[in-house]
């Protein structure tokens, strides 16, 4: 059974509407829409099917609602690198763990190892791959986004990427710590970025 | 009465500009630099993850399909001989690799993820009938075959010709009509109520 014209246009009418048609199919899509009000109706359509699949992201979505799960089940606020600082000092200053000190390792020595493991980013959830303890920010661009955009973002930031992408399409960034504020700022307001956050926090 | 030609065209401004570069990038790749093969690897991550997800629903498994289908582009890159484009030649990779692991991972039995924000202050008229439509998309795609979607997101988020959708899935052109003409039938009526309503 032969196709008729207009089961011939209404089947190319998706790719008429994004312009992707051959000149031979457009011209029979162009000579049957001047008659064919049912297939002017369904280019309508179409044009607003191409339009929602542009905002169309599932993967996003789906990416999104995981990383919001594991956000909303997270156990209440842990106390501050500041807090765990002043405990572990406080502890130094008791005589078993201050003649331990000077007797294996020098206080600075121990005090840095200490203040590296507790200023582990909590995000290692995040992905699979480690997490440098340098990394204080994090970022997350539209799936759209190419690479161009993403460097520029950063490098007006005056940040260096430590790390990702992550399983959750995350980067990880270090920005000197004054600068942070600011950084921040300025990749919240970038069009391409989807969030900026900054990692801070105790190990678990 | 001529009715006005194309709406806005999907990605092909990104497609122009970004070949030379992808080309070059492979031509890099085939001399074995990791770099540059990072590069094309962070140029075509969003795609084919979108792509993936599409067909195979998993997020884990889109990341390792990915991943094994760009260990491919690194492999036999200097197989590639430009017959046709690199996108296409990197996507049909993609789906091939993506129905083979649908073999082993069938579609999963819960529902794709919804924006399930309540929001308590009332949502402006067009923010909600923008939510709706999604959602009504979201549920329309999960009602069709891996096959369908795959066409439907070709042509209409890729911005691809049913010819180079073909090459992709390694059918005929007619299949792919086929199968949009089928997909098209369905997300009309599973959105029956929402987007058709008002045209």
């Amino acid at each position: 059974m032969a196709k008729t014209s207009h089961d011939q246009a209404d089947e190319l009418l998706p790719w008429y509407a994004t312009g992707q048609l051959e000149p031979a199919d457009r011209a029979l899509v162009e000579g049957h829409l001047v008659s064919c009000a049912r297939c002017q109706r369904q280019l309508a359509a179409e044009r607003a099917l191409v339009d929602q699949f542009q905002a169309f992201s599932p993967e996003v979505d789906s990416g999104w609602a995981e990383l919001r799960g594991r956000i909303e089940s997270r156990p209440p606020a842990r106390p501050s690198i500041a807090d765990s600082l002043r405990d572990f000092w406080h502890a130094l200053t008791r005589p078993v763990l201050a003649a331990f000190a000077a007797a294996q390792l020098t206080l600075v020595a121990l005090a840095a190892l200490l203040f590296q493991s507790l200023s582990q980013p909590t995000y290692v959830a995040l992905g699979s791959a480690p997490v440098a303890a340098s990394a204080n920010v994090i970022v997350m661009f539209r799936p759209d986004a190419r690479e161009a955009e993403l460097r520029r973002a950063i490098q007006s930031t005056g940040a260096t990427l430590v790390g990702g992408p992550t399983q959750a399409d995350a980067y990880l960034l270090h920005v000197e710590p004054g600068a942070r504020p600011a950084a921040l700022q300025k990749l919240q307001q970038d069009s391409r970025v989807t969030l900026a956050q900054p990692i801070d926090g105790p190990a678990q | 009465m001529i009715v006005n030609g194309a709406a806005r065209r999907p990605r092909t401004d990104a497609k122009r500009s970004s070949s030379l570069e992808e080309m070059a990038l492979l031509d890099r790749v085939r001399r074995k630099d990791l770099r540059a093969f990072e590069r094309l690897y962070r140029i075509y991550q969003p795609r084919l993850a979108r792509f993936l997800f599409n067909l195979v629903q998993r997020p884990q498994l889109v990341e390792e399909v990915l991943n094994d289908t760009m260990m491919v582009v690194w492999d036999t890159a200097g197989r590639f001989r430009g017959n046709s484009k690199l996108s296409t030649w990197v996507f049909s990779i993609a789906y091939r690799k993506a129905i083979k692991a649908k073999l082993r991972w069938p579609d999963p039995v819960e529902e794709p993820a919804l924006d399930t924000r309540v929001s308590n202050d009332p949502a402006p008229d067009e923010e909600l009938d923008q939510r709706r439509l999604h959602d009504a998309l979201i549920g329309a795609m999960s009602q069709l075959s891996a096959d369908h979607r795959a066409v439907v997101d070709l042509t209409y988020f890729h911005g691809l010709g049913y010819r180079e959708i073909a090459e992709i899935m390694n059918c005929p052109v007619d299949t792919v009509k086929t199968r949009m003409f089928h997909a098209r039938r369905r997300l009309r009526q599973a959105m029956s109520g929402s987007l058709f309503d008002w045209i």
